[in-house]
């Protein structure tokens, strides 16, 4: 190793990605626009889903079992519907997600102390949406069926309805959530996009930067140089190292100011594991260099290989607990899970070395051995 | 000049165009790495998407730190089982379950006070608390639903025991039930919704990409010039490279559908195949309209990549799979409208899971042609401008 050579390689690479304008641009613009757009986009609260009642009753008692889920923040209320062919109509369209059918003797028997049933339908295209609506509608649902019970109750038994409802109620849920009290989504997102997007945009980068001189032929100016491979792979990879290390620091200030996440942790060991997780997600852009031969490939190649794994598998929007076995498997293979770890640690739990060396010593791990394979399949010979 | 040769006949017109596609066709078919990448987005990709994932509340950890030892505390812990629940090993003492939080092992921790079963057997209110890891937002909800359901219905059936009520008489009180059904799909199967999206998705990616790569290809080799010289116009230019990309995700959706999806994760295929593949194709056109768009922005493949990047990742948020429209902020839920890929999502699952016919998703075939219009008809006018 060359300090002189690599340095050399270092001026020529780093003038040659600035000299490009609006590639130097893009390198900072694209993951500072995808932060924001989906720190404030992105969001998991499903909330005013449309809702429309068909209710065949029109009782008094019906009309307030629909007003429950009008008055909830949580519906979007669309309005009566006359039958089931208009409410089957709706959802095919998706112009609604859920219908409350109310049948007919519903006030009628819930007066005369009998069990009524209500049928809602639900549009299962986007399963989260679904089940989150069906935790809305049974907990509305419970709420007014206790009621009706509290007064039947009260009437029989000579108590008031009030003590009654309480009565049902012997154990109420006292709920903390932690690390997070107020549930807003954007601060559990904005931790975790930082480690996506850095798991995407560092091996487009060096992809394409080496695919470039693979394509574009200049490369055989350095096969036929003094350079050794090491040298090269340092000398060419650190410029989009720096590239990247600059982006976290770029989107660590977003995450704070901008979307208001807390940083509870220790800087300087977010620094130190943000460098080296950087370091891993471009040494995937030199794994992907050194199978591909054309700039295409490269891009499409990244693009598959990054993207998916970085929203679906590093615990963003699913956590790893509900992966399936084979996709847990791929999760441990990449790095974003367990630079997770670390930004979900050092921005909403003060935890750093000693509870998350584990995942510090797999990053570490990951980056010796992409870089070691990466030595030994780029060649200063081509195959042909 | 006889005007029979300015102005060459139809049959000339698409032999050239017949000619052009074929040599976009070879190029393509002449890099095999390139061709296993879209091989692997639209099979392994579109295998990993469906079987990985479940947003389901699923085997989630549970401690129970039960102070009250009795057998009420002890049956309310029990309920809280798989699938939803996975029970930890009982908490023996505080400060246990803040550290299974802290590292991630526990995402609930149910404290149940002493004196539980004593102020339940004596009809006061016996209040227990539930600590949850909310850093992952959409599972501290849907396990915060599910947890106070569990409680709540076992403090119910316990208040109707204390006042006599026995369960039989239970069931004849006057009580609402919501039976919840749901429609398209059943079982709610992540495979697939999420299996479906990343095939729209790899279509979306591959589209704008891939044109914008094809076009600045030649641009960055210097073989624009050869194609400029020649006879040719501008759509004979750049449409045998969008009919080449027709041709090949195609294919690639072929294979997404009848290779993977529906043989391995019994994806219904409720509609009319045609009918897919046509608005595909319209979706297709459209996006590489955006390519070209980006082909005439930038001087080599690296901007265009990071460009086409910059383009793709708001249309895919911005088209409602992820987030539902309905959540986002008024000013963005506007902004979806000039997703291409928001129309054609909606139209690919209305069409795939729910069997509807043109009847139905003509508003969406109506927005992706008059996006379409509006972007292939800038994106030739920009090329001829700057190659005219």
């Amino acid at each position: 190793m060359n300090l002189q050579r690599i340095s050399a390689i270092v001026v020529k690479e780093w003038r040659e990605i600035v000299r490009d304008r609006l590639f130097f641009a893009l390198a900072f613009v694209v993951p500072a626009t995808l932060t924001l757009l989906f720190g404030f986009g992105l969001s998991l609260d499903v909330e005013n889903v449309p809702l429309a009642v068909v209710d065949y009753d029109r009782s008094a008692l019906s009309r307030e079992y629909a007003h429950r889920f009008s008055d909830s923040r949580y519906f979007d209320f669309k309005g009566q519907l006359s039958d089931l062919r208009e409410a089957d109509a709706l959802l095919m369209r998706g112009q609604v997600r859920a219908v409350v059918v109310i049948p007919e003797h519903f006030e009628q028997r819930l007066l005369s102390g009998r069990p009524a049933e209500v049928q809602t339908l639900v549009d299962g295209t986007f399963p989260f949406r679904s089940l989150t609506s069906k935790g809305y509608i049974t907990a509305i649902n419970a709420s007014f069926s206790a009621g009706v019970l509290a007064t039947a109750i009260a009437q029989t038994r000579g108590v008031s309805v009030e003590d009654a409802a309480a009565a049902l109620q012997p154990v109420p849920v006292e709920v903390r959530y932690l690390y997070n009290q107020s549930v807003k989504s954007v601060w559990s997102i904005a931790p975790k996009l930082l480690m996506a997007i850095m798991m995407i945009s560092p091996p487009f980068l060096t992809a394409l930067g080496i695919v470039r001189e693979k394509e574009s032929g200049s490369i055989f100016n350095i096969y036929s140089s003094t350079v050794t491979r090491g040298e090269f792979l340092v000398g060419k990879l650190a410029p989009y190292v720096g590239i990247s290390f600059l982006n976290v620091l770029i989107l660590w200030v977003l995450a704070c100011f901008v979307f208001g996440a807390p940083f509870k942790g220790n800087a300087l060991f977010f620094a130190l594991t943000a460098l080296l997780y950087v370091i891993c997600t471009t040494g995937i852009g030199l794994l992907v260099s050194v199978a591909v031969r054309t700039q295409v490939a490269a891009m499409l190649g990244t693009a598959i290989l990054t993207i998916v794994p970085a929203v679906l598998y590093s615990g963003i929007l699913i956590p790893i607990s509900s992966l399936s076995s084979v996709a847990t498997v791929i999760a441990h293979l990449l790095p974003g899970m367990y630079f997770a770890n670390i930004t979900v640690g050092s921005f909403l739990k003060d935890v750093d070395l000693g509870e998350l060396w584990p995942d510090v010593l797999a990053l570490a791990l990951y980056a010796t051995v992409l870089f070691a394979a990466g030595y030994r399949l780029f060649h200063k010979r081509t195959a042909t | 000049m006889s005007a029979a040769l300015r102005r060459p006949g139809l049959g000339i017109w698409l032999r050239r165009l017949a000619a052009m596609t074929r040599k976009e066709l070879l190029l393509l078919l002449r890099d095999p790495v390139l061709l296993f990448v879209i091989f692997y987005g639209f099979t392994f990709d579109v295998y990993n998407a469906a079987s990985g994932v479940t947003l389901q509340l699923k085997s989630a950890a549970v401690a129970v730190f039960d102070l009250d030892r009795s057998a009420a505390s002890r049956e309310l812990a029990s309920r809280l089982q798989p699938p939803q629940f996975v029970p930890l090993p009982p908490l023996e003492r505080g400060g246990e379950g803040q550290k299974l939080l802290d590292r991630g092992q526990a995402l609930m921790v149910l404290s149940v006070p002493p004196g539980f079963s004593r102020d339940l057997a004596a009809g006061r209110t016996a209040p227990v608390q539930l600590q949850i890891d909310a850093t992952n937002t959409a599972l501290a909800t849907l396990g915060y639903a599910d947890a106070t359901q569990i409680i709540t219905q076992f403090g119910l059936e316990q208040a109707l025991r204390r006042q006599g009520i026995s369960e039989a008489a239970a069931a004849e009180l006057p009580q609402v039930e919501n039976r919840v059904r749901v429609w398209f799909n059943p079982n709610q199967e992540d495979a697939w919704f999420m299996g479906i999206s990343e095939m729209l998705n790899v279509v979306t990616a591959f589209a704008i990409l891939l044109t914008a790569a094809l076009m600045v290809r030649e641009k960055e080799r210097g073989t624009i010039e050869q194609l400029l010289v020649s006879p040719l116009s501008a759509l004979q230019i750049t449409a045998p490279k969008v009919i080449a990309m027709v041709i090949m995700i195609h294919i690639g959706i072929s294979a997404s559908l009848l290779l993977v999806l529906e043989p391995l994760f019994d994806v219904p295929i409720r509609g009319s195949l045609l009918l897919f593949a046509l608005v595909t194709t319209l979706y297709i056109v459209t996006l590489s309209g955006l390519g070209l768009l980006i082909a005439t922005l930038t001087r080599n493949l690296a901007q265009a990549a990071m460009l086409g990047i910059l383009v793709l990742a708001p249309m895919m948020f911005l088209s409602g799979v992820w987030t539902p429209p309905e959540a986002m902020p008024p000013a963005v839920r506007m902004l979806v409208h000039i997703s291409p890929l928001y129309y054609y999502s909606d139209a690919g699952y209305a069409i795939l899971l729910k069997g509807a016919g043109l009847d139905v998703i003509w508003p969406s075939v109506l927005g992706i042609a008059g996006l379409g219009v509006l972007i292939v008809a800038s994106g030739l006018s920009r090329f001829r401008r700057q190659f005219g």
